[in-house]
């Protein structure tokens, strides 16, 4: 029996593929062996545009101040768990400042009480943790980095009223249920619609951030109500999905589909029609102010709790 | 060379030890954060949860079959518990509920795969999407959070230093590893897998034994609820994505056959620390989360490649 050489193989081979990826690692630094801190920022997923951007402001503002960047996300945008188990091994390799942006806003909360026990400062970024939840937990942040997303959907109600002059069937698309983010950009929706009686939003449903799946709700509720002229998305994946579904339906150009984030690609179906407009952040800005707030505080300096990033509206 | 036949008769699960060893002895090497007692703890807790689940899935694959709805199982047990906790009920009923929610969704597995003649694979598959829906009607597709401290002590307390939901994950592979090796239920799940025709020509009552199994599955994924619940402080009837694949893919680098009739719950707890310690080494290590999923599934590969070639070896 050659029972001793297989085991010996496939050792080498999985201490091979270690050291691969020990090699492509960023240099372990916990502040203090250079002097330089280190600041880790958990996002929800990496496959979505709109937190590579956040991920490239980020890692400019690390060169420019000198600190050690890591970046690190569930491979799931909804997993929070895996996003929990990310924290606690950060918080494990003793990083000097954790930037998180919540894949949810109460799931988050147990996290961030361990990063508070451990004495690493948190900052949270675009998506806010649940505050009744926190203060319940006892744990605290050093500040929320992120836009007005009230405001933001308040200002994509606005536009969508001005379009349609006041009169319109809606079909709303939301993201993850109890998701803040998603909740705090239906609410300025809804209020921007409510002073307008026959702007009537006939169906609201979840399509979770995802674009496949706001294809498939959008599919579906053109089907159950034909008459939508106009939609929102709460953010652009899902109005990308969206506008794909009004296409295979016929009825480009039909529909105003207002989105969320105005990533590279809606503003492209912007201008060629597809879309009739989207709320634009900045996420780079967020990950530049993230981490420069991450450094100031290091340095013994104080942050405002709140800090708003500018939003515009792309139309 | 003569080799002992103590490890010469356990020598899948040797071959698997000394992976997971060689992995602890690399990541000691390349990270001063990783041979930490409050580390080893911390990874411990993370595994917990795959870890419980998986020993189902050990069950069910040694009987030859596969189960794709633990979790869905994980998120509807999930809320219906927390749903209970939040309408006041004692802990221990809500936790039972929970589990019996579990334990009803397997026995439905069982029933259709042992008197309705389905594959295991489509009946649970249509388990995985209906158990999923139900969660989702139970809650109105939001999360359901914030427990007492009595319910969240599974997750956080700590007895003489080690972490509530490690021991009652060695508490389940304890119990799981008596039961599949010296009694007759055990002997009876090997039985099956490895000749069902054998087995029912010999007497074993053997779509009663599929039904337990298949309820043992759903009952330990509802345990594994509780554990993510008490962790997360909230149930979210969209928990446990992809939890089936972690499950199975610890099973299998555990060398369970996925042609059923071998296998052992004690490789299965190896494969489901190999995962914990990769994922919570990678993230020590700072290596991109792409890369991260490379590398794990590369383990996975490796991991029944090197059961292949044993085999192979051994005829």
């Amino acid at each position: 029996m050659k029972l001793p050489s297989t085991l010996w193989r496939a050792a080498g081979a999985s201490l091979a593929l270690l050291l691969a990826a020990g090699c492509g690692r960023t240099p372990e630094t916990a502040a203090g062996a250079d002097g330089r801190p280190t600041v880790a920022l958990v996002v929800k997923t990496l496959n979505n545009p709109f937190f590579i951007d956040m991920q490239k402001g980020a890692e400019e503002a690390a060169k420019a101040l000198n600190a050690n960047l890591l970046v690190q996300a569930a491979e799931r945008e909804v997993d929070v768990e895996r996003q929990m188990q990310i924290v606690e091994n950060l918080i494990q390799r003793k990083v000097s400042a954790l930037l998180i942006t919540p894949s949810g806003s109460r799931e988050i909360v147990s996290a961030i009480v361990k990063a508070n026990k451990a004495g690493i400062p948190v900052i949270i970024l675009d998506t806010r943790a649940d505050a009744a939840a926190l203060t319940a937990a006892g744990g605290s942040v050093a500040a929320f980095i992120g836009s007005d997303n009230y405001e933001g959907g308040r200002i994509a109600g606005e536009h969508l009223v001005a379009r349609m002059n006041g009169k319109a069937t809606v079909a709303v698309l939301e993201g993850i249920p109890g998701h803040e983010t998603g909740d705090a950009r239906l609410r300025g929706f809804r209020e921007a619609l409510k002073a307008h009686p026959e702007m009537k939003i006939v169906v609201s449903q979840p399509a979770n951030w995802e674009r496949d799946l706001g294809y498939n709700v959008t599919q579906n509720l053109l089907q159950a109500h034909p008459g939508v002229n106009a939609l929102f998305a709460a953010s652009d994946l899902m109005a990308l999905g969206a506008t794909e579904a009004i296409a295979a339906a016929g009825k480009t150009g039909q529909i105003a589909v207002v989105g969320f984030d105005a990533i590279d690609e809606a503003r492209a179906a912007i201008k060629s029609g597809a879309m009739a407009g989207s709320i634009a952040q900045s996420p780079a800005q967020m990950g530049r102010m993230g981490v420069e707030a991450a450094v100031k505080l290091l340095g013994g300096g104080t942050l405002t709790p709140e800090i708003a990033v500018p939003i515009e509206l792309i139309k | 060379m003569k080799i002992p036949p103590v490890i010469a008769s356990h020598a899948r699960q040797f071959g698997t030890l000394l992976v997971f060893m060689v992995l602890c002895v690399v990541l000691t090497v390349l990270t001063p954060h990783f041979l930490t007692v409050s580390n080893l703890l911390n990874v411990a807790q993370q595994t917990s949860i795959n870890a419980v689940i998986a020993v189902g899935l050990t069950y069910v694959i040694i009987s030859a079959g596969i189960d794709l709805s633990v979790g869905s199982i994980v998120a509807f047990s999930g809320v219906v518990m927390a749903g209970a906790l939040q309408a006041g009920w004692p802990v221990a009923a809500a936790v039972l509920t929970g589990l019996a929610v579990g334990t009803g969704c397997g026995i439905v597995n069982g029933l259709l795969i042992a008197f309705g003649r389905l594959p295991p694979f489509i009946a649970t598959l249509g388990m995985m999407s209906v158990a999923r829906g139900l969660g989702l009607l139970h809650t109105d597709g939001r999360p359901v959070s914030g427990f007492g401290d009595a319910f969240r002590w599974l997750a956080n307390g700590e007895v003489v230093g080690v972490p509530v939901p490690v021991l009652i994950m060695l508490g389940v592979y304890a119990a799981a590893h008596f039961v599949l090796r010296r009694t007759k239920f055990g002997r009876y799940v090997f039985a099956i897998g490895g000749n069902e025709e054998a087995s029912l020509l010999s007497g074993v009552p053997v779509a009663a034994y599929k039904v337990a199994v298949y309820a043992v599955s759903g009952l330990l994924a509802a345990l594994g609820s509780v554990l993510l619940t008490a962790r997360l402080n909230s149930a979210q009837p969209i928990a446990g994505i992809n939890y089936e694949l972690d499950a199975i893919a610890a099973t299998v680098i555990g060398g369970t056959s996925l042609m059923g009739g071998q296998g052992s719950v004690i490789g299965t707890l190896i494969g489901a620390l190999i995962m914990g310690v990769l994922r919570n080494g990678l993230n020590l290590l700072g290596v991109s989360s792409f890369f991260q999923q490379v590398v794990i599934g590369a383990v996975i590969i490796a991991a029944v490649l090197l059961d292949t070639v044993f085999k192979r070896q051994k005829r």
